[in-house]
């Protein structure tokens, strides 16, 4: 186990208002079993619940080496200038994928989004490794859903020449 | 990878020993066959790394509905990412990393679309599991069960950096300190000293209630 290293004081000082009176420090005890029993306690009260491990087991079926991930590049959530007083203000999202970029908008009122340089496509919204909702973009590459993804979503795009999957997020 | 789903006697006879190198050891190859489309691999990698997960989802306190899309949404991203992660023996670290980015965006979402938002109201462990239901019956078990809830009882009264670093720590198997690093975003350097400090504490809380 590692020992208190001096030359991260500034580290640890940091957290001196959580971790409290230094006399402590002072204090020589195995920390092992003390963390195990914590793992333990962690293990009965707060586990894994089974339901997420099957669908993390199931989520296997969503690996395909054949699709072009599309790379979230712009998120209103992470990248956009807060709107002051507004309360559902749509999230615009921005996905890359070598020439392929894909802009989606989604508010409590659906899903709205263009697929650039325009061109159809046939569109799946997934929401996990079974469930996919279908859509079609038009001429212009665009498309719409009234219904709002809840919880992580996926667009599967295919165009004429491709498939390309946008990353996986969280709505 | 072993798969410790649930505490045994067992486990306390276990060196103690600072995860990574032992069960973590065939992640490497138990990434490459999933790529090549080995399902029980996964599987492996499914059930070695949930607690990982879960655990970096935890010490982020979301609510529970959050807890369970940001463990969905990391799951989902690595299956899509899988073949693609540069270096598949740290795919813990990859996880934890990939669990703490969606955190950080969820509450920074939920920072914007509410005013009311205090970590607090959003600090809700499920109690739908007793103790009881683990543990077989006996004076023993009981004795057990007791000191487990006592502990777990001082982890939640602990500060938010020693909380947010055990809840971080006591992932199983032990998590590596590049898997804490990547989970909290902490120099590797610094998760020693706090880790000996937090856990102190704790001792001391436990110590003075006569624990």
């Amino acid at each position: 186990m590692m020992n208190d290293d001096m030359s991260d004081l500034t580290d640890v000082s940091a957290v001196n208002d959580d971790v409290g009176e230094s006399f402590f420090d002072d204090m020589d005890f195995d920390t092992g079993p003390l963390e195990e029993e914590l793992r333990r306690a962690a293990a009965i009260l707060d586990p894994v619940p089974a339901e997420l491990r099957q669908i993390a087991v199931e989520a296997f079926a969503l690996h395909d080496l054949d699709a072009r991930i599309a790379e979230l590049t712009f998120d209103s959530v992470v990248d956009a200038i807060p709107v002051r007083g507004a309360t559902s203000v749509p999230r615009m999202l921005t996905f890359h994928s070598g020439d392929v970029t894909v802009d989606v908008e989604v508010s409590a009122q659906g899903l709205l989004g263009q697929v650039l340089p325009p061109q159809s496509a046939s569109i799946e919204v997934l929401s996990g490794p079974q469930a996919a909702l279908p859509l079609v973009a038009d001429d212009m590459g665009r498309f719409t859903s009234d219904v709002s993804p809840a919880g992580p979503f996926a667009l599967r795009l295919r165009t004429a020449g491709e498939v390309v999957v946008t990353e996986w997020l969280r709505a | 990878m072993t798969v410790k789903a649930a505490p045994s006697a067992a486990y306390d006879d276990l060196p103690y020993t600072r995860g990574g190198a032992v069960d973590r050891a065939d992640v490497g190859a138990l990434v490459q066959s999933a790529v090549d489309g080995d399902a029980a691999a996964w599987k492996a990698l499914v059930e070695g790394l949930s607690p990982l997960v879960w655990s970096v989802v935890r010490a982020h306190r979301l609510s529970d509905a959050d807890a369970h899309e940001v463990y969905q949404t990391v799951w989902f991203r690595f299956a899509q990412h899988l073949g693609r992660i540069r270096e598949p023996e740290k795919t813990g670290s990859w996880l934890a990393s990939t669990a703490r980015h969606e955190c950080l965006k969820l509450i920074k979402s939920l920072r914007r679309l509410t005013l009311t938002d205090d970590p607090q109201v959003l600090d809700r462990v499920s109690e739908d599991r007793t103790p009881e239901e683990f543990l077989i019956d006996s004076e023993e078990a009981a004795a057990e069960t007791e000191r487990i809830r006592r502990v777990w009882q001082e982890f939640g009264e602990l500060g938010d950096r020693c909380r947010q670093l055990l809840r971080v720590l006591m992932a199983s198997p032990p998590p590596s300190y590049q898997e804490v690093s990547a989970a909290l975003g902490i120099a590797v350097g610094s998760i020693g000293p706090l880790r000996q400090r937090c856990l102190r504490r704790l001792r001391a809380r436990l110590d003075a209630r006569g624990a």
